[in-house]
């Protein structure tokens, strides 16, 4: 029992024959903090407020790890000589580079992971018949996990571009696949019905109706998987690669530069948000009316 | 029941459904007749209720007039013609959420325009012209998500006139408003009529809205779908709500309540 509800429990009982002053009555319900509330809403400087705490928080933690372990093989660099690593890696013209031969090679594989997924998606999504024919080996194809693909990769398309934008794709096209599949599906059935009595065929439907309400969730389903497109690609170029960020992380390993290695973990956090806010922003702008 | 027969209409229906039977057949259960023997007609530039239970099977008898759905036996013929699929003759509005929102007001309406390859200039003035007879002209850029439900089902009729169909299909275009703006609905879609004389068949729960705009209204039972009755309102075309107070309003609404009750 809570401290509060013993002290109002003899109040509420004999309210009336408490001698002294009228009686407050209780407050009826739970208070709850706003901070506290299950499902609540927060005002957006607080909601600002929190998120620039939690950027602090992990700076703090950062930092804190790096003084703690300052030396010895667990070494965590600090924010600063991870800075001037990264400041050294640009200058020396590799970072540039690199980062332009792993973009490429992402944009590259993710571009046809998700033409692959619109196309397929939203015919899975549209057509029964498609759904039952290619949900079941879809199915069964999912759980080899990509990664597993690697050497036979190597071996089929050699130690060139290819292995590595093929990786891409197949890390991400299944899931790209069913969340599409998914997107489509929720287009509402009389949305569908209407453009049929409105003279519209099958073709006009799809091109008219499903797209463009798939469309805002097709961004977002790019978005989320975007971050497995730049897992398969640190597996490909870790394996094999002359170029590339997780070249230079291999690099830096062999010279034993823990700043440098985090640096470039920076660059691919920086990468992420920042392809993360593009996303969200084209979202909004070419779909306005589903904004959320 | 009523005392109004009109044998024009009879003559050259536009909408004629003559014994058709929906049923519903399943390995595990014996079949199920959703619709049984279902006989009906509308008359060109008339408005037609249909009125039943939820459940009873009017909204799948809409669904096959509209060619979503098709029939286990029986006959539908629009002007004399059988129905293979959905086509721009048969628009149709249901409850909601079939506007596009990603279209304005226009261009929602502009839709089965460009479907039927309609010049641009000419579907411009048409759209104009639509937007004027349901009273939107202001609102023609806006999203459909700026708009009031009652006004998205204005925008939902009038995209559904824009082709010039046969017939209007309504199901519940109104059911999912609230009693007021149901109410304005109503008077608005008597004005729309009036000015468009569209053939209109509409299926409704509301045995008040059935009465208010149909020429006629089919009762049907439950379980399965039957024409409990054919009922001729004895009203004219021109109505207002002082018809509901009338003792005959007042008396058909007991006769189908009762039906709908003994048939339920």
């Amino acid at each position: 029992m809570t401290p509060e509800a013993t002290a109002v429990e003899p109040h509420v009982r004999e309210p009336s024959v408490a001698p002294g002053p009228a009686p407050v009555p209780a407050a009826r319900g739970r208070r709850e903090h706003p901070l506290a509330r299950l499902r609540g809403e927060l005002p957006m400087a607080a909601r600002v407020a929190l998120a620039a705490v939690g950027v602090v928080s992990l700076l703090a933690c950062w930092l804190l790890a790096s003084t703690l372990w300052s030396s010895g093989a667990f070494r965590v660099p600090t924010p600063l000589s991870t800075l001037r690593a990264g400041v050294e890696l640009w200058t020396d013209g590799d970072l540039g580079h690199d980062l332009l031969a792993s973009s490429r090679r992402v944009a590259v594989g993710y571009a046809i992971s998700l033409a692959i997924g619109v196309v397929a998606g939203i015919g899975i999504g549209s057509f029964a018949s498609l759904e039952a024919y290619g949900e079941a080996p879809i199915g069964l194809v999912r759980y080899v996990p990509a990664t597993a693909l690697t050497p036979l990769f190597l071996l089929w398309l050699g130690i060139d571009e290819a292995p590595k934008v093929a990786l891409v794709v197949a890390g991400t096209v299944f899931y790209n696949v069913l969340m599409i599949a998914d997107v489509a599906r929720a287009v509402p059935r009389d949305m569908v019905t209407s453009a049929y009595t409105l003279g519209a065929g099958r073709w006009t439907v799809l091109r008219r109706v499903v797209f463009p309400h798939s469309w805002p969730g097709i961004v977002d389903v790019a978005r989320v998987n975007l971050a497995g497109a730049w897992l398969m690609l640190v597996v490909a170029e870790l394996l094999a690669a002359n170029e590339g960020l997780a070249f230079q992380l291999t690099r830096a390993y062999r010279f034993r530069r823990v700043d440098t290695m985090f640096a470039i973990l920076v660059v691919f956090a920086v990468i992420g948000v920042a392809s993360d806010l593009f996303l969200r922003w084209l979202r909004n702008r070419t779909a306005p009316w589903a904004r959320s | 029941m009523g005392p109004l027969v009109n044998a024009a209409t009879i003559a050259e229906p536009k909408l004629v459904v003559d014994g058709l039977v929906k049923e519903y057949t399943s390995r595990r259960a014996p079949a199920v007749r959703a619709l049984d023997g279902i006989d009906l007609s509308v008359g060109d530039g008339e408005i037609v209720s249909i009125v039943g239970a939820s459940g009873c099977g009017k909204s799948t008898l809409l669904r096959i007039v509209a060619g979503l759905d098709h029939a286990t036996t029986g006959r539908v013929e629009i002007e004399g013609c059988p129905i293979a699929g959905p086509g721009p003759d048969r628009g149709m509005v249901s409850q909601g959420y079939s506007l596009f929102p990603w279209r304005t007001v226009r261009a929602n309406v502009a839709f089965g325009l460009e479907c039927a390859k309609v010049p641009s200039r000419a579907r411009a003035e048409r759209v104009d012209e639509l937007l004027g007879i349901v009273g939107l002209g202001g609102f023609a850029d806006r999203l459909p998500g700026e708009l009031s439900g009652g006004m998205r089902q204005r925008v939902a009729i009038a995209r559904a006139l824009a082709p010039e169909p046969d017939i209007l299909l309504l199901d519940e275009p109104f059911g999912a408003l609230d009693a007021q703006t149901r109410r304005a609905m109503q008077d608005f879609l008597l004005q729309v009529w009036a000015r468009t004389r569209a053939t209109i068949l509409l299926v409704t729960h509301d045995i008040d809205e059935a009465i208010y705009l149909g020429r006629r209204v089919y009762v049907l039972s439950s379980r399965p779908g039957r024409v409990a009755a054919r009922i001729d309102v004895p009203f004219g075309s021109n109505r207002s709500w002082q018809v509901t107070r009338d003792p005959r309003f007042l008396d058909l609404r007991d006769e189908i309540r009762d039906l709908l009750l003994a048939n339920g």
